[in-house]
């Protein structure tokens, strides 16, 4: 298999502290990937990093083929659409509808509106999210904010989805539809890493786990019965 | 033509949730602007006005007395050859006694007890437009008081020179506040495109992580400040309209300096939308001013 993400001996440090650890690994295409650790373990860096949001003191981050670390500023947007992101606080536009929210990414790549009125309406019909297009994010809960968050997320067909602590403001319940909905997205052929601290997402998901412990990569292991997409 | 619909709707939002500061960059660029627009007015008028006083200048080129028929057509042959004459008029010793007793019926008595006629015959000279200015009226001037037949040359030299010396200093106080309350435009339209980047640094945020470009970011704020300038320009130039219209109908009303009104223009429709376009340029230069200080992130 292809490695569609892969980490040669990157080092980051935050004011002296080491944020990570000569970190190296690869993802293949299509995985499902878990990236666990508590508070301040490094997750959220090396997600940044990957969509070269903040760039390594030390080694190199490839993403599909392109090496971040040597990206000039005006080809990073064009390495973002190709990586969707998903955040724990949504990020969701407040003044925007539900449907141009999603649109945006769109929009942005200057889809044509025939393109954006389809990609849009199947990615919320996926999301199951489709029955509020016209409302404003605040007058959805949070689990449908976090799927309108996902739908924007994937509506362009990224090949890397990127999701940090997409379920830390979720309860349990809507946290187990969060998981089915990315293992979805991966089933679908979308490679998917998620960030999370919370080791009960894990009961649901049976796929490869890399555990970050203060900057250090700690262990990789797979968890349940299926491995790859 | 989704994505422009969309910068130009980001802009109009811009304009819209910060509609106070919006109203009050208008407004102030308007004031800048109306203080050059004067000053520039005052410089257009006065332009015109020395223009139809050139027009009017005519040299006098008085000739010596008792000078032979023949030196006096050689003269007039020079003077119709020369490139920097539109005209020539003769005045004979005869015209000019009849002239005085038509304009000033009273003294001709004066001339009366003299004899012979004292007034001198005269070239009337009028210069090509392209050398009436009082540097090229006074190089003339010069040249043919040294001809031989000349007496002497007369024209509204001061008249002249100190209307050009006024246009010069206008032109220069024109300059200068143009530019000093051009940059204070700059510095206002900049002012309020960076409360809006400020305002809406989180969208920039979500724009920039699903792969906005910079440009795309950027041109709602441009699109601001053009439209800001563009609007600010358009007010001034009402204002200075109004004024302009307010100071002839006081003078109608007054009926001092009457004559005048008609001579105050305003400025062409040409010149009215190449300042609303100079508007529009110096609010997308402190649009641009304004995003290179504040910055809008690594890519």
């Amino acid at each position: 298999m292809d490695a569609i993400i892969q980490l040669i001996h990157v080092s980051k440090w935050h004011d002296r502290r080491a944020a990570l650890s000569d970190v190296t690994f690869e993802i293949e295409k299509g995985e499902f990937v878990l990236l666990m650790g508590a508070s301040g373990a490094g997750k959220s860096t090396l997600l940044r990093m990957l969509i070269a949001e903040e760039q390594p003191d030390e080694g190199q981050i490839f993403v599909h083929g392109k090496n971040v670390t040597k990206l000039r500023p005006s080809e990073i947007p064009y390495l973002r659409r190709k990586v969707g992101a998903v955040f724990q606080d949504f990020r969701l536009l407040p003044k925007k509808s539900v449907f141009d929210n999603v649109a945006l990414p769109l929009i942005v790549q200057g889809a044509s509106e025939k393109d954006i009125r389809r990609k849009v309406t199947e990615a919320l019909r996926a999301v199951d999210v489709d029955h509020k297009n016209d409302q404003l994010p605040s007058s959805l809960s949070t689990g449908e904010q976090q799927r309108v968050c996902i739908a924007r997320s994937i509506v362009n067909g990224p090949v890397v989805l990127l999701a940090d602590e997409p379920t830390g403001n979720l309860d349990p319940e809507r946290t187990r539809e969060i998981m089915e909905l990315f293992k979805l997205i991966n089933a679908r052929g979308t490679t998917v890493v998620v960030a999370t601290h919370d080791p009960h997402v894990l009961k649901d998901v049976n796929r490869r786990v890399i555990t970050l412990v203060q900057g250090v990569l700690l262990a990789e292991h797979r968890v349940g019965e299926g491995v790859g997409g | 033509m989704r994505r422009l619909f969309y910068l130009v709707r980001e802009a109009w939002v811009n304009m819209r949730t910060n509609r106070t500061t919006t109203i009050v960059a208008i407004l102030t660029t308007a004031f800048a602007l109306a203080c050059v627009g004067i000053f520039l007015l005052l410089y257009v008028n006065l332009r015109n006005a020395a223009g139809s006083l050139q027009e009017d200048v005519k040299v006098m080129v008085y000739l010596e007395d008792r000078l032979p028929s023949e030196q006096v057509r050689e003269l007039e042959r020079t003077l119709k050859t020369d490139r920097m004459v539109d005209g020539v008029l003769f005045i004979s010793k005869a015209q000019a006694l009849g002239e005085f007793r038509v304009q000033f019926p009273s003294e001709s008595h004066l001339l009366e007890g003299l004899g012979e006629n004292p007034l001198p015959a005269s070239f009337v000279v009028t210069l090509a437009p392209s050398f009436r200015s009082p540097d090229a009226m006074k190089a003339w001037v010069e040249r043919v008081q040294t001809m031989e037949g000349v007496a002497k040359v007369d024209y509204n030299q001061e008249w002249s020179s100190l209307l050009a010396g006024l246009i010069g200093y206008i032109e220069l106080a024109a300059i200068g506040v143009g530019i000093l309350l051009s940059a204070a435009a700059v510095t206002i339209i900049g002012n309020t495109t960076r409360l809006a980047l400020l305002a809406r640094q989180e969208e920039i945020e979500i724009l920039r992580l699903i792969g906005a470009t910079r440009t795309f970011i950027r041109i709602p704020y441009f699109l601001e400040g053009a439209v800001l300038g563009a609007c600010g320009s358009a007010l001034s130039l009402g204002i200075l309209k109004f004024a302009v219209e307010l100071f002839r109908q006081q003078i109608q009303l007054t009926g001092r300096f009457s004559g005048i009104e008609g001579m105050i223009s305003f400025f062409p429709l040409s010149v009215c939308l190449a300042l609303v376009m100079a508007g529009m340029g110096l609010g997308f230069a402190g649009s641009v001013v304004s995003l290179l200080r504040v910055g809008d992130g690594r890519a």
